[in-house]
């Protein structure tokens, strides 16, 4: 069973057509070639798929596609503006905030979830919002640091 | 995963005779098990019903007496409302262990209930509540109490047609409890044991998940505590009363006799919290 669904992705309007048992996870990398967000388990444990819906972090492994009528999608590949790189995701690049880089999107939009509605976040705060994401490689100090930089620079203003 | 026809419904009325009308039809609503359970074809519907639509099911209703949370509410609207944190603090301890903020901007209470997993992490708190589960029947609506909603593994008090709306739960005047979930990881995990141990109204009330087929009152504990001052003596005979009123499985999570003990230690640590607070 086919639907027509209207959308926001990345800031465009978007109407595209969709199978029922298509998650939003499969339409984002197989129709849009939006290929940041991962499959890491499929079942709500490991946020690598996680992207903001309505400004919201969720699983997007977890939600059917047909579920995103009228609502507001944003992925990693919506965060930078042209060529400029999002803060967050300069600050994970400087500290070396990724090893293998699969979790690195999923990060990166818990992350900004955070900050959008808490532009100075503590440690704890940071800790908590990526609780959702596993990394295999760094042991999370440097991911945290990288947060905390944009945190402290936010803070800073 | 194989597919399904999906309908979006504006009204239960609708939704209810879609699930009457279609084979193998079932509702969606946050859809973090549903869509789960779909991939792994441990499901598989001709038909999902979303419900989400249905704008009256999105509320939360205060009331002087009481708290309505609607069925799409989610676990995260839920857990930064103002009346349920003032009013349902073990409700909302319970709610912030299941699964990731992810997860929980999805997932929403009456779904989980719903999706009846014996360690359902909403059902402990609703338990020792006395909440009402709220449902829309063709026949009328009707109320179930939380108490009877679970009848196994995945099975609940529902009739073919009917949709749970909402949960109700009473404004005590006073509750004093705990929820305590034992997991191998502290975010992100299924409970081990689960448990809420509460003083409702100078009344104890204790329930269990993941120690039985369905979250569980210990009513025996409950009858033994009745009118007791919480003397070591008496936490200590309850927590071993509790023991033989659950009845826990060997698994990938834990050994039989590990939840026994937890459910023990569940006992002494929530009336202890009572109590001395």
């Amino acid at each position: 069973m086919k639907h027509k669904i209207s959308f926001i992705l990345n800031n465009e309007k978007i109407t595209h057509e969709v199978e029922s048992n298509k998650t939003l996870l499969s339409v984002l990398r197989e129709d849009f070639d939006f290929t940041g967000a991962k499959e890491g388990c499929g079942m709500g444990e490991c946020g690598a798929c996680t992207v903001l819906v309505n400004g919201q972090p969720i699983n997007s492994c977890m939600m059917l596609a047909v579920d995103i009528e009228g609502k507001e999608v944003l992925t990693i590949e919506g965060l930078s503006r042209g060529d400029v790189l999002d803060d967050l995701q300069i600050s994970f690049i400087e500290n070396g905030a990724l090893q293998c880089g699969y979790c690195t999107p999923g990060m990166i939009m818990s992350a900004k979830a955070l900050l959008n509605e808490n532009p100075t976040p503590t440690e704890e705060d940071v800790k908590h919002a990526i609780s959702g994401n596993l990394c295999r490689c760094t042991g999370y100090q440097k991911i945290v640091k990288a947060i905390m930089v944009v945190a402290d620079k936010n803070n800073n203003q | 995963m194989k597919n399904f026809d999906y309908y979006k419904p504006d009204t239960l009325k609708e939704a209810s005779e879609l699930l009457l009308k279609l084979d193998k039809s079932y509702i969606i609503n946050g859809g973090t098990d549903v869509v789960v359970r779909l991939r792994n074809e441990l499901m598989e519907p001709d038909a999902l019903i979303n419900i989400k639509e249905i704008k009256s099911l999105h509320e939360i209703i205060e009331e002087e007496e009481s708290i309505t949370v609607g069925a799409c509410v989610t676990m995260n609207e839920m857990a930064h409302h103002k009346a349920v944190i003032h009013d349902f603090g073990i409700l909302v301890d319970a709610v912030h262990y299941a699964g990731s903020g992810q997860v929980r901007n999805l997932a929403t209470m009456a779904g989980n209930i719903c999706n009846a997993s014996p360690l359902a992490d909403s059902a402990t708190p609703l338990l020792v509540y006395d909440a009402k589960v709220l449902v829309y029947s063709p026949n009328g609506d009707r109320e179930i109490p939380i108490t009877e909603f679970f009848k196994g593994v995945r099975k609940i008090a529902l009739e073919k047609g009917e949709i749970v709306t909402g949960v109700r739960i009473n404004k005590y005047k006073s509750v004093k409890g705990v929820f305590r979930k034992f997991s191998r990881r502290k975010e992100v995990d299924l409970s081990t044991v689960c448990s809420s141990v509460a003083s409702v109204d100078g009344e104890i009330k204790i329930a269990f998940g993941s120690v039985a087929p369905i979250p569980l009152r210990a009513y025996k504990t409950e009858e033994f505590l009745k009118d007791k001052e919480l003397t070591d003596e008496v936490i200590k005979e309850a927590s071993k009363i509790a023991r033989t009123e659950v009845s826990p499985i060997d698994d990938i999570r834990a050994s039989k006799e590990y939840r026994l003990d937890m459910v023990e230690l569940s006992v002494v640590r929530g009336l202890e919290h009572i109590r001395d607070n």
